[in-house]
């Protein structure tokens, strides 16, 4: 049926909606490079889902969690025998998206008889050099990004577009900076991807939400808050003082409380 | 899906250590002195930096205590190259199974691995192109204490309760660290880590004075052995403005 071309493109746009939906409750993810190095954080229920792939690159994904883990191992091993046969500073995180993962994720997309991999994907890269870090992000339909500063992943693009936007004017120089910054842009797609869902549910409108962008902190960290019953807060960092050549650790409870802000950090178990 | 790194470089087309048969007869870069004894907060392990090939000097400047991860060093005896090699091989199959199984390969696992590399190394090493005779030393999370072990070239792991040595140069120390142990002021277990990092000055200076394939010290050049401490921290190795202050004011006078 579907060896006609507009069947072709009716399907992939029919896979394109089934994916929208499978995220749509998914827990967005943010990436910010500050003094210290390269601070990954999202929210999960206890599977995590920030990795190490490399000495300098750290994964972060939204998703199901198979599909994730598939990919997780694809890019494992790519990095690993690149870097044994040839040598760590050729692992980088450019060649393993455009030349590794990214056709495998279109082409799953797009093969309408097989299930499609149910994955966005960012891919963190501390720079050997001050202003070099970077950051790639996949889509689901194998389209990457390439980003500097930052990076987000959420359930729509118009979700990430509004991350963007309350991250963009922000400044953030010492991790703890960082740590606030993140989890109140994590708050803001968090809350966007809510609306949109509660929309969806009650039959008032099939598109986003339409109403202003919350940037008030305070609603932000509330926000947080309730979230945060049954779940974790996970950070990871891609620190450029770590000595060693793996340069990825992640902040346990101990250094997150003192991190947080203080009325977050309360409710931190 | 097992996190086995080298099992994947094996169906890549890898293979370690090919014997050769017409590298044999031909001089190889071998020979050295290495050592490795508990101290009070760990393990020292050292080792000295010359490379030889016969009775050429090939380089004075090796370092032979490689660490392998933040807890491990494998110390090297043997043909350079294959030791690199085998280094390199544990170095990344430990990074990718701490990142692919979420969880360190255990203090026992990481012996395995060196011994199960040896194995592989058998038909260089008996062709005469490969020899290894390593020490593994680290800190086991696990037992929270620091461990030393030796092997032979056939991959046998045997445990350094409280020393080990390898390499041309070992027969002159191994005596000395037996006598230190047991009849010396006190044993090498109890020593601060200035007193061991003197006595592993002295051991190295002693196995180079007897052994023409080990380099001693060259203050000229300001060249000092390779010696690193593993304690529940992880590894640290030794500067060489400390290593030359000792041995100005321990070493020297004695030779």
């Amino acid at each position: 049926m579907y060896e006609e071309p507009y069947r072709w493109v009716e399907a992939v746009g029919n896979r394109r909606q089934y994916l929208d939906e499978q995220f749509a409750q998914g827990s967005p993810v943010v990436g910010v490079v500050c003094d210290q190095g390269i601070l990954l954080m999202t929210m999960s229920k206890g599977t995590p889902k920030l990795y190490e792939i490399y000495d300098r690159l750290a994964f972060g994904g939204m998703g199901h969690p198979a599909d994730l883990e598939k990919l997780r191992f694809t890019l494992l091993e790519m990095a690993h025998v690149e870097g044994f046969n040839r040598s760590a500073a050729d692992v980088t995180g450019s060649r393993l998206v455009k030349y590794g993962i990214a056709p495998v994720v279109k082409q799953a997309f797009e093969e309408v008889f097989k299930a499609p991999s149910i994955v966005k994907i960012m891919l963190a890269e501390l720079g050997q050099k001050a202003g070099k870090d970077n950051f790639l992000t996949i889509n689901y339909d194998g389209v990457f990004e390439e980003k500097n500063q930052y990076a987000v992943l959420a359930a729509t693009s118009s979700v990430e577009q509004r991350m963007i936007e309350y991250l963009r004017p922000q400044s953030c120089v010492s991790l703890k900076e960082a740590v606030d910054l993140v989890i109140r842009t994590w708050a803001v797609g968090d809350r966007a991807q809510r609306q949109a869902h509660e929309l969806r549910e009650s039959h008032e409108g099939a598109k986003e939400s339409s109403d202003q962008l919350v940037t008030d902190s305070q609603t932000l960290l509330t926000h947080i808050r309730q979230r945060m019953e049954g779940k974790m807060i996970e950070c990871a960092l891609l620190d450029r003082h770590v000595s060693g050549t793996s340069k990825y650790r992640t902040l346990g409870s101990v250094e997150l409380k003192a991190l947080l802000p203080s009325d977050l950090s309360s409710a931190l178990t | 899906m097992q996190g086995d790194f080298y099992q994947i470089l094996k169906e890549q087309g890898y293979a370690l250590g090919m014997p050769g048969q017409s590298g044999a007869g031909q001089p190889l870069t071998t020979a050295t002195t290495i050592l490795a004894f508990k101290y009070c907060d760990g393990v020292l392990v050292a080792g000295d930096r010359r490379a030889t090939a016969g009775n050429m000097v090939m380089y004075d400047r090796t370092d032979k205590v490689l660490e392998i991860d933040r807890h491990c060093v494998m110390a090297i005896a043997g043909v350079p190259a294959t030791a690199y090699e085998m280094a390199r091989v544990l170095e990344h199959s430990f990074k990718y199974y701490r990142r692919t199984q979420l969880q360190e390969l255990s203090f026992e696992g990481k012996l395995r691995a060196l011994s199960k590399l040896l194995k592989e190394n058998v038909p260089a090493a008996l062709a005469g192109t490969g020899a290894v005779v390593p020490i593994f030393a680290g800190y086991d999370a696990d037992q929270e204490a620091a461990k030393i072990y030796f092997y032979d070239i056939l991959g046998a792991e045997f445990e350094g309760v409280e020393y080990a040595v390898s390499g041309s140069g070992s027969p002159t120390i191994r005596g000395i660290l037996h006598y230190v142990n047991t009849w010396g002021e006190q044993p090498l277990s109890t020593m601060s880590q200035e007193q061991a990092t003197i006595q592993a000055l002295r051991l190295l200076t002693c196995a180079a004075e007897f052994d023409s394939a080990t380099g001693g010290v060259n203050r000229e050049a300001g060249l000092y052995p390779v010696v690193k401490l593993i304690t529940a921290e992880g590894v640290t190795a030794m500067a060489d403005p400390y290593l030359r202050s000792l041995f100005e004011s321990n070493v020297s006078k004695g030779v």
